[in-house]
């Protein structure tokens, strides 16, 4: 028994051993066909490379845009612009509508000197003191000479014979939300210290962001005073950016008490249940608020942007089924012609007592030797090509239309959907393609397969080749 | 014992037909050496490739040691083939390759025989049909004619066939290497015991033979079966 299952493994061994010797039998074919296989693997690893770069990157950008859709009052942005505030009444509207899974709703606000004791943690600089002027709020007199810090803006004053000087101190901005994660503006809200509030509280406690608590010297449990009322500190944040570090996250209730604007509402952020939705919803929800709202959504530039990334996508998957067919009618082709090559020798085979079943397996040694030696100079090139070809594939396409995209951007530009999109314009381009020991795998299974099937119709023809032939005359 | 009944074998091109072997019989005994002679065309080489199982006949029956070989499957097809029957080709047919002694290991190969035992067994055979050493692990093309056919029916005597079938062996050879090759096949015939068919358009050769059969457009001619002590 053991006997029995030595000889059958060395004869296996003696049909694999033939059949990787018969791949050389032919050095300058071997050369030829491992190059041109090579090429083909090459440019298959290469286009399953930009590929999965160029897939990657599409999701990205699909998940950086989100599934939102923003809403703010009509001709308001942030706090530029007029109208009226929009209703809880009418968001409740926004919140029924099918594929919408949550609203978060936001009340934002102001603090002046008058009603805090809170300093803001951003100095005024040149860009601040633009606003003195015309603002009319959050400005403070002061009885002659220069403001400390920064320029002032003198102006002239009719009423008075002296001169009045109006200093611009960055008021701190408050956020009365449903949300408090996902409020923090120009950036990702981290919790620092402390904890959140829930989205219906209506307690009078804040999240400082970290700036504006280091400035006035707030911990958790600390308090302060705002409209009038003392406020606990409830957590500090981290919103990544000085902007929004120095902000004051409330509950939107408190807000809204505290600020006489009960029920009012000046932004919010619908999401959707998955990023197809975000259309539709954006219509309805447009239809649900009439002319009172503007609702806007990220995913039309979005598409734009993924637009050229999906025709590199398609392109390559193309090319890498174009690739690897062209690899296996090679080694088909090949592998035929190989066996027409050898049919008396085949047919000795046969005479001399060989199945069909041995020499099949012999030939795909054969074929599989060729194409592995193929693949290793192919993953060689599909190495070293990957990454350009890649960035060939999306430099090409994308630089057409990032220009004209640039501007649509532009234009539609806004506070909250357009948040960190310009951004997102850049990492188009930013997409590196690398070849990880996966795509070796695939490529090494790919060939194997690619092998069997080249040497499946080949091992038809020897199937059929007639022992008699041999008797045959050359 | 061999023995061939009715052995009919025909051909269809298109409209044609060609019966190449048409209604031979005739009895070999064990261990005789019988040649076949004919014509071009005469249906030498089919017979003899009916009689390997390289083919199957139209009709009759070729029985060997009492065994109807023409009703067997394909799987005892080529047990037949490998164990029972050892082929000499005219063109030698050697695998290009491989060395004279993997050549003549092959068929042991086929047939299970561990691989000590092939490699023992090839070079005995190469030394009894006169191989150097040196020359053993030469490839085909790296040998004469005449060394290559010696290979070849080395290999044809590997397996111990009980009948080899040989097709113009020495064709391709000059007088003196055709004469001494056919003496080497009738000595390890008579020292293994072994049936041998020969085709042969030599009939100083055919001569030699205990039989010789003559094809004539796929028929026996008459009274070419000759005895001989
Ligand atoms: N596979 C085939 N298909 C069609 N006709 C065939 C086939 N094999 C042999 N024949 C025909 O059968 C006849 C006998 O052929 P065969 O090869 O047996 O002759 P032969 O006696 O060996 O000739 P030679 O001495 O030239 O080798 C010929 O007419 C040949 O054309
Ligand atoms: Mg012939």
């Amino acid at each position: 028994m053991m006997a029995a299952t030595l000889i059958k493994k060395e004869l296996i061994m003696n049909v694999l051993t033939r059949g990787i010797r018969n791949a050389f039998r032919n050095v300058i074919r071997t050369f030829s066909l491992v190059v041109i296989l090579g090429l083909s693997v090459g440019l298959s690893l290469a286009m399953l490379v930009a590929y999965q770069a160029v897939g990657k990157k599409i999701d990205s950008v699909k998940s950086s845009v989100g599934n939102t859709v923003s809403v703010s009052p009509a001709g308001v942005r942030g706090f530029e612009g007029g109208g009226n505030a929009l209703t809880e009444t009418q968001l409740m509207s926004v919140s029924k509508l099918a594929h919408v899974s949550s609203v978060t709703e936001t009340l934002s606000d102001r603090l002046t000197t008058s009603n805090t004791n809170l300093v803001s943690a951003v100095e005024a600089g040149s860009l601040g003191q633009r606003n003195a002027g015309n603002s009319g709020q959050s400005f403070s007199f002061q009885g002659g000479g220069m403001p400390p810090g920064g320029a002032g803006d003198t102006i002239g004053n009719s009423n008075s014979t002296g001169t009045v000087t109006r200093t611009f101190t960055p008021p701190v901005t408050v956020v009365g939300t449903t949300n408090p994660s996902a409020s923090a503006q120009g950036g990702t809200f981290t919790l620092k210290s402390g904890k959140t509030f829930a989205s219906d509280s209506s307690d009078n406690v804040a999240l400082l962001g970290t700036s504006l608590a280091a400035k006035n010297n707030l911990t958790v449990g600390s308090t302060f005073t705002a409209y009038g009322t003392t406020i606990t500190v409830a957590g500090i944040f981290d919103s990544g950016s000085t902007f929004g570090n120095n902000q004051l996250i409330m509950p939107l209730k408190t807000v809204q008490t505290l600020s006489a604007q009960a029920g009012a509402i000046t932004s919010a952020t619908v999401n959707v249940d998955s990023i197809t939705n975000v259309e539709s919803v954006t219509t309805a929800a447009k239809k649900a608020l009439g002319t009172a709202a503007d609702v806007t959504n990220a995913a039309a530039q979005a598409e734009t942007t993924i637009a050229p990334l999906e025709n590199i996508q398609t392109i390559s998957l193309y090319s890498l089924i174009g690739a690897v067919a062209a690899g296996a009618i090679i080694i088909l082709l090949t592998m035929i012609m190989i066996v027409r090559e050898r049919r008396r020798e085949i047919g000795v085979l046969k005479a001399i007592g060989a199945s069909n079943l041995k020499i099949m397996y012999q030939f795909m040694a054969e074929a599989i030797t060729l194409t592995l030696l193929g693949s290793v100079v192919g993953i060689v090139i599909g190495v070293v090509a990957g990454n350009p070809i890649t960035k060939l594939l999306v430099n090409n396409s994308t630089n057409s239309t990032t220009t004209q995209m640039g501007m649509r951007a532009g234009r539609s530009f806004e506070r909250g959907a357009g948040r960190g999109f310009g951004g997102l314009q850049n990492s188009v381009t930013n997409i590196h393609g690398a070849v990880g020991w996966s795509i070796i795998l695939y490529g090494l299974a790919a060939a194997i397969i690619i092998a069997l099937v080249g040497s499946a119709l080949a091992s038809f023809f020897i199937a059929k080749i007639r022992p008699a032939e041999v008797m045959r005359a050359e | 014992m061999l023995q061939v009944t009715n052995l009919k074998r025909s051909f269809k091109s298109g409209d044609t037909t060609v019966t190449a072997v048409n209604d031979i019989s005739f009895t070999v005994p064990n261990g005789q050496f019988a040649s076949i002679v004919g014509r071009s065309g005469s249906g030498k080489s089919t017979l003899l490739s009916l009689l390997g199982a390289l083919d199957k006949p139209t009709s009759g029956s070729i029985s060997v040691d009492g065994k109807d070989i023409t009703k067997l499957h394909d799987h005892a097809l080529i047990a037949y083939r490998c164990e029972k029957i050892g082929f000499i080709f005219q063109g030698y047919n050697l695998v290009p390759n491989l060395t004279a002694v993997e050549n003549v290991m092959l068929p042991m190969e086929f047939a299970g025989l561990a691989k000590a035992q092939r490699l023992e067994r090839a070079l005995s055979l190469l030394k009894q049909v006169g191989f150097s050493d040196d020359q053993m692990d030469r490839k085909p093309g790296k040998l004469s004619g005449g060394q290559q056919q010696r290979v070849a029916i080395a290999r044809a005597l590997a397996n111990k066939p009980k009948l080899i079938l040989a097709d113009e062996p020495t064709g391709n050879l000059d007088s003196t290497t055709g004469k001494m090759i056919f003496d080497l096949l009738h000595d390890l015939a008579r020292s293994e015991n072994t049936t041998i068919i020969a085709v042969t358009h030599d009939l100083e050769i055919a001569g030699k033979t205990d039989t010789t059969f003559r094809l004539d457009d796929g028929k026996l001619a008459k009274g070419s079966q000759k005895g001989k002590a």
